[in-house]
C-alpha cells in the first residue's frame, strides 16, 4: 500500500493543535498552540476564552505545520478532527476548519473519538499488541478500555462521578498550587510522607472509578485541620492523597489482566504524565509479565498527533465523514 | 468576479454565490442548532449545482459579527480557512452594516440584535449608510435615548424583545451589500477575526 499521510486536527479544550502523521506511526510535524497561561487567572478553562482563542489560532497552526512539515495541503491524503467529547464551542472549531478542507482539497474526513486518539498516542511508539486494556485518565477522563483488535473498543469501566485529573486540580487547589495543579502536586508528593488517612476509593468487583468521596475527604482533612490550629503538611497530604488516588487505578488495571488475558496495557492521557502512576504501572507490569506503553510526555497532553494516528486507522475501518458531520460534547467510543 | 457571502451570525445561514452584479445561487434558512452541521454543506451545494469549483471565487464577504458567539465562529473559521488555504482575498463586515444596507426604506436605520437581559447589539446609520453610532452593546432604553435625536427612523430585527418594540424583518440583500463594500480592502486571513463586541462574563468579573 502507498504511504498515507493524514493531518490531524484537535480543538476539544484548550490546546489548539495540527500535526501530519504518516502511516499511522510516524509523526512528521506536530505544533500545538496552548492556552494554558491565558486560563490560570479564571483557575480552569472558560469555555468561551477558550473557543474565542481557538478560531484567532487555527489557521496558523494549520500553516505553521505545513511548513514545519515542508509539505503542501494537496500531499495530504485525508483529514482526522476530534469531534468529541470536548467542549462543543472548542470543537467546533477545529471541526469547520477540517470539513473546509475536505471540500477545499476533496479529501476524505475521519471523525477521531478523543480517546481513540489518546489510546493511539501510544502506536506512535511501539506497535500495539492485542488484546490490550487501555487506561484512559485525564482532566475530563477516567477509563478501562479493552481492545482485541485495531480500532474495536469496548468500555470495561469509567468512572462514576469525577475524573482523577478533576480529582487532582481540585487537591491541588486545596493545597494551594495554582491550575493547573496536578502536575505540581505529583512534584510536591515526591517530598512528602504517606501520615494522613484517606479512603481508598471504590473497593470493588467493578471495573469503575469514584473521585468524588476522596475529593471530599481531603477538602474535610484540610478544613479540621485548620479549626484545630494544626499546620497542614502539604506535602505528606499530597504523597497520601496520590497514594490511595493511584492504588485505585492500579488494583481495577489488575484486576482486568487477570479477567481478560490481557497482552498489553496501555496508558493513556494527561494523568499518563504522572510518576507515581508510571511507576506502579511499570510494577505491575512485571508482576503480571505484560507488556506495558506509556507515551512520551509530549503526546500525553491534547495534541493533533494522537488524532492523525488514530486516524490513520479508523480510515482503515472504512471509518469516513461526510460534511454535515457535527461535533459532540459527549459520546461514547466505539 | 466572483463573490462568496457567507453570514452565520444568527440561527440562519445566509449565503449566496454572486457574479457580475446577479446572484447565482443563494441560501437563507434558519437552522439553529444545527447551523454547524448544516452551514458547510449547504454552502457546498451551491458549488455543485452550479458546476463550480472552490477556487472559482474571487472574493469572499464573511459577517464576523455581532450576534451568536458561536454562530459568528463557525462562519469566520469556514470562511477563513478557505481564504487562507486557497489564498483568496477575504473581507469582513458587521452583521448590524448588512442589516441597514439590506433595509427597503429611506430614513435613519436602527439594526438591533437581541443580546439578553435587557441588552442588544445595535447601531444607528443614516440614510446612506453612514454611521451615527458605532455598533455596540448597549442597554436597549440607553438605545431609545439616543434615539431621541432623530426623528425618523426604524428598527431592523428578526428578533423578539422583553418589550414590545415594532422592527423591520430583515433579509439580505445580497447584490447591494457585496456592492456597498466593493472597495473595502481585503484583510490577511490569519486576521479574520469575530466581532463580539462583548467580553467574556469570566473577563468582565475581574474586571
Amino acid at each position: 500500500m502507498k504511504d498515507m499521510y493524514i493531518l490531524g486536527i484537535e480543538s476539544s479544550c484548550d490546546e489548539t493543535s495540527v500535526s501530519i502523521v504518516k502511516n499511522g506511526t510516524q509523526e512528521i510535524a506536530t505544533v500545538i498552540s496552548s492556552q494554558i497561561d491565558i486560563h490560570k487567572s479564571y483557575g480552569g478553562v472558560v469555555p468561551e476564552i477558550a473557543s474565542r482563542h481557538h478560531v484567532k489560532n487555527i489557521t496558523i497552526v494549520l500553516e505553521e505545520c505545513l511548513e514545519k512539515a515542508n509539505m503542501k495541503m494537496e500531499e495530504i491524503d485525508a483529514i482526522a478532527i476530534t469531534y468529541g467529547p470536548g467542549l462543543i464551542g472548542s470543537l467546533l472549531i477545529g471541526l469547520e476548519a477540517a470539513k473546509t478542507l475536505s471540500f477545499i482539497y476533496n479529501k476524505p474526513l475521519i471523525p477521531v473519538h478523543h480517546i481513540a486518539g489518546h489510546i493511539y498516542a501510544n502506536s506512535l511508539v511501539k506497535e500495539l499488541q492485542f488484546p490490550l486494556i487501555a487506561v484512559v485518565v485525564s482532566g475530563g477522563h477516567t477509563e478501562l478500555i479493552e481492545m482485541k483488535e485495531h480500532y474495536h473498543f469496548e468500555k470495561l469501566g469509567g468512572t462514576l462521578d469525577d475524573a482523577i485529573g478533576e480529582c487532582y486540580d481540585k487537591v491541588a487547589r486545596v493545597i494551594g498550587l495554582e491550575y493547573p495543579g496536578g502536575p505540581k502536586l505529583d512534584k510536591l508528593a515526591a517530598e512528602g510522607k504517606d501520615t494522613y488517612k484517606l479512603p481508598v476509593p471504590l473497593k470493588d468487583d467493578s471495573y469503575n472509578f469514584s473521585f468524588s468521596g476522596l475529593k471530599s475527604a481531603v477538602i474535610n482533612l484540610a478544613h479540621n485541620e485548620e479549626q484545630r490550629n494544626n499546620p497542614l503538611r502539604k506535602e505528606d497530604l499530597a504523597t497520601s492523597f496520590q497514594k490511595v488516588a493511584i492504588e485505585s487505578i492500579i488494583s481495577k488495571v489488575r484486576k482486568a489482566i487477570q479477567d481478560k488475558n490481557i497482552k498489553n496495557i496501555i496508558v493513556a492521557g494527561g494523568v499518563a504524565a504522572n510518576q507515581v502512576l508510571r511507576r506502579e504501572m511499570e510494577k505491575l507490569a512485571t508482576e503480571c509479565q505484560v507488556e506495558l506503553s506509556i507515551p512520551p510526555m509530549k503526546y500525553c497532553t491534547d495534541n493533533g498527533t494522537m488524532i492523525a494516528a488514530a486516524g490513520y486507522y479508523a480510515y482503515l475501518e472504512g471509518r469516513v465523514a461526510d460534511l454535515t458531520l457535527n461535533s459532540k460534547s459527549q459520546d461514547i467510543l466505539k | 468576479m466572483r463573490y462568496l457571502y457567507i453570514d452565520t451570525s444568527s440561527s440562519f445561514l445566509y449565503s449566496a454565490i454572486v457574479e457580475d452584479g446577479s446572484i447565482v445561487s443563494k441560501v437563507e434558512q434558519e437552522y439553529g442548532q444545527d447551523l454547524s452541521k448544516e452551514a458547510l454543506p449547504q454552502i457546498v451545494s451551491m458549488f455543485t449545482n452550479n458546476q463550480l469549483k472552490p477556487a472559482d471565487i474571487d472574493k469572499i464577504y464573511i459577517v464576523n459579527g455581532p450576534g451568536s458567539f458561536t454562530g459568528i465562529r463557525i462562519g469566520v473559521t469556514i470562511a477563513k480557512t478557505y481564504a487562507w488555504s486557497l489564498n483568496i482575498p477575504i473581507v469582513p463586515l458587521l452583521s448590524l452594516e448588512a442589516m441597514a444596507i439590506s433595509s427597503k426604506k429611506t430614513k435613519i436605520h436602527v439594526p438591533i440584535i437581541n443580546a439578553r437581559r435587557g441588552y442588544v447589539f445595535g447601531a444607528i446609520y443614516d440614510e446612506n449608510y453612514q454611521e451615527l453610532l458605532k455598533p455596540r452593546h448597549i442597554k436597549l432604553e440607553d438605545l431609545k435615548m439616543k434615539l431621541s435625536a432623530y426623528q425618523d427612523y426604524e428598527f431592523i430585527s428578526n428578533d423578539t424583545f422583553e418589550e414590545e418594540i415594532i422592527t423591520e424583518s430583515y433579509s439580505p440583500d445580497f447584490l447591494k451589500i457585496i456592492d456597498f463594500y466593493k472597495e473595502r480592502e481585503s484583510k490577511n486571513p490569519h486576521a479574520i477575526n469575530p466581532e463580539y463586541l462583548k467580553l467574556t462574563e469570566a473577563e468582565e468579573s475581574l474586571l
